[in-house]
């Protein structure tokens, strides 16, 4: 028993440590969920409820009952007494197990309940290894969701960011990757320069990002897994704001080749560049619609920072406006169904994040404090992960479009610029 | 009856995921996978050398600096005032080479910020090439909100920080 006690701890002890997940807002009509502790001989079942319960709580869109609040606890289906659950308004039952295979395999086998129809409707297996316990649980949340709503889920994908850790002389800049809920954090860049605009290629194995490294702006790439970079350009120009197009072969960028901002399409193959604007204001934040036809780019050519869309398949076309509510609306990126874009939108003297679709004539704002910056949605379009300014340092902040509003963990430093992968699932 | 799909994983190590659909009254769905994991690498940007700096002839210039307002990047009296001073030493002593460097508040986005901070230092270029400084003797460059002089997020801080340094 003893020895029980002090595994749970040394297991327990960093989960909650290292996450901190406020949830200021859920959806008004959440999915009822008794989330039945995981079973099992070793202590890995107590991180995968914990994990499993965070990840769905982070969505928004669950009211999620543990054991705590539950009139019986069933081991297994026989054991099942629906009317139990029905009197809790439970709509859905959650119960799993977790068995070491051996050394180096772990094996989770999860079952999801529909109290309506009194049946099972999910049963699901997950292999892993036993020091990826995280992972491993992040892919039965996804799982669960994905029953439940309909909708792939997020959980398991991961977030990009860049920190800045302030000393009296020098800043540290860091490029970070995590996986969605803040945790697992892996350096995949360190400089002394700075490091802005952090990007995913489509197959989540590649990002871009701006490095100041060389004495200017300059676009890189980077194998996530290898750590093998490259100057995307070599010229004497500075260039930014990379975007990859949906099928990977292009990235959209910034380059001052006129010394003023102009975007321009890169061929990553053959290098060959196609100019996309040319005009004397500013043109800049590129960003690729789901199928690739069309571009959406900030430009100051009204007079103030609008939203404008380029249509590729209709060569040398005037540039589309989108946004005309008010004095700033910039960092433009199109929902993944196409239907919408989202935004930095100033409002009086605050910078927000607002989401406009293309069918109406009205901006919608979906967030409320100062200085609200560099919006990126999820790959299943339901989440914006985005960053804030909070006593004079930045942070990680999420809003779901149901209305649920969540914080990630405090870095050390300043953290902004997210970006999210697509599916690694 | 049964219902067999496969899907092939787009990861690398081609997991197969294979979801039985079992139609009945009520149907169960079965999936099996495996967690993928590709593994991460870090990197160190390692930093360029400051070229050699003539110590000399940067103390006769004497680091100017000129501001800016809010989504602004027009020259105000004052600061071609200061420009003023800068262009007469470029001229007293040919062998002067700047780098203007224009940079921006926090508010707003970095793109946009990096573009705005150009168009500042832009803007001196234009100054100097038009009292008849050679092209060649400029370097124009842009930090945007990146190298902020005051970290506060108050309107003295972001005057600071809207500006274009000369060095």
């Amino acid at each position: 028993m003893k020895k029980y006690l002090l595994t749970l701890l040394l297991v327990a002890q960093p989960i909650f440590s290292e996450l901190v997940l406020e949830i200021t807002k859920g959806s008004d009509n959440p999915y009822s969920v008794a989330l039945i502790n995981f079973n099992g001989s070793n202590s890995a079942k107590y991180q995968v409820t914990s994990i499993v319960k965070n990840d769905l709580d982070r969505t928004g869109e669950f009211r999620i009952l543990e054991n705590n609040k539950l009139l019986s606890i069933p081991s297994s289906e026989e054991e099942l007494n629906y009317s139990d659950f029905k009197l809790l308004g439970v709509d859905f039952i959650v119960m799993g197990s977790v068995a070491e295979e051996d050394i180096s395999n772990i094996a989770a086998t999860y079952k999801v309940f529909s109290v309506k129809t009194e049946s099972q409707i999910r049963t699901s297996t997950v292999y892993g290894v036993p020091n990826k316990i995280r992972q491993l649980s992040h892919y039965i949340s996804d799982g669960i969701y994905e029953e439940i709503t309909g909708l792939q889920g997020v959980a398991s994908t991961r977030l990009l960011y860049v920190t800045e850790e302030r000393s009296k002389d020098r800043s540290l800049f860091k490029l970070i990757v995590a996986d969605a809920d803040g945790s697992n954090e892996q350096i995949l860049l360190r400089s002394t320069e700075p490091i802005i605009s952090p990007s995913w290629s489509p197959d989540s194995k590649q990002v871009a990002y701006v490095s100041f490294e060389t004495g200017m702006a300059k676009v890189f790439t980077q194998y996530i897994a290898t750590g093998k970079r490259e100057i995307v350009l070599e010229n004497q120009f500075q260039i930014s704001s990379p975007s990859w197009s949906p099928n990977g072969k292009y990235l959209s960028l910034t380059m001052y080749q006129d010394g003023n901002a102009e975007i321009y399409i890169l061929n990553l193959k053959n290098k060959n560049l196609t100019r996309l604007t040319n005009h004397y204001s500013i043109d800049t934040e590129s960003s690729w619609s789901p199928n690739g036809s069309k571009v959406m780019f900030t430009s100051g050519r009204s007079g103030s920072p609008q939203l404008y869309e380029i249509n590729l398949r209709k060569f040398n076309t005037v540039p589309k406006r989108v946004t005309f509510e008010g004095n700033y609306n910039a960092k433009g990126s199109y929902l993944p169904n196409g239907e919408g874009v989202i935004f930095v939108h100033r409002k009086n003297s605050s910078f927000q994040i607002a989401l406009k679709y293309f069918n109406e004539n009205f901006v919608r704002p979906l967030t409320n404090s100062k200085l609200d910056e560099s919006p990126s949605i999820s790959p299943n379009g339901n989440v914006i992960v985005y960053a804030i300014s909070e006593n004079g340092t930045g942070l990680l902040a999420g809003v779901t479009l149901s209305g649920a509003r969540f914080r990630l963990p405090i870095q050390k430093g300043e953290v902004r610029e997210p970006s999210w992968s697509g599916f690694l699932r | 009856m049964f219902n067999i799909q496969s899907k092939i994983n787009k990861n690398l190590f081609n997991l197969f995921i294979f979801v039985f659909l079992i139609s009945s009254c009520s149907s169960i769905n079965v999936t099996e996978e495996v967690v993928y994991d590709g593994g991460i690498s870090t990197v160190e940007a390692s930093i360029r050398e400051e070229s050699s700096l003539d110590y000399e002839t940067r103390a006769i210039f004497t680091n100017a600096t000129v501001y800016f307002e809010f989504d602004k990047f027009n020259l105000n009296s004052k600061s071609l005032q200061t420009l003023k001073s800068a262009v007469a030493a470029m001229k007293d002593n040919s062998s002067i080479k700047i780098t203007i460097s224009g940079h921006a508040d926090e508010r707003g986005t970095r793109e946009y910020n990096l573009a705005l901070g150009q168009r500042r230092a832009e803007s001196v270029r234009d100054y100097f090439a038009v009292n008849g400084i050679n092209a060649n003797r400029v370097t124009v460059k842009s930090y945007g909100e990146e190298r902020p002089l005051s970290n506060g997020s108050d309107e003295t801080s972001y005057a600071k920080n809207r500006r274009a340094e000369i060095n």
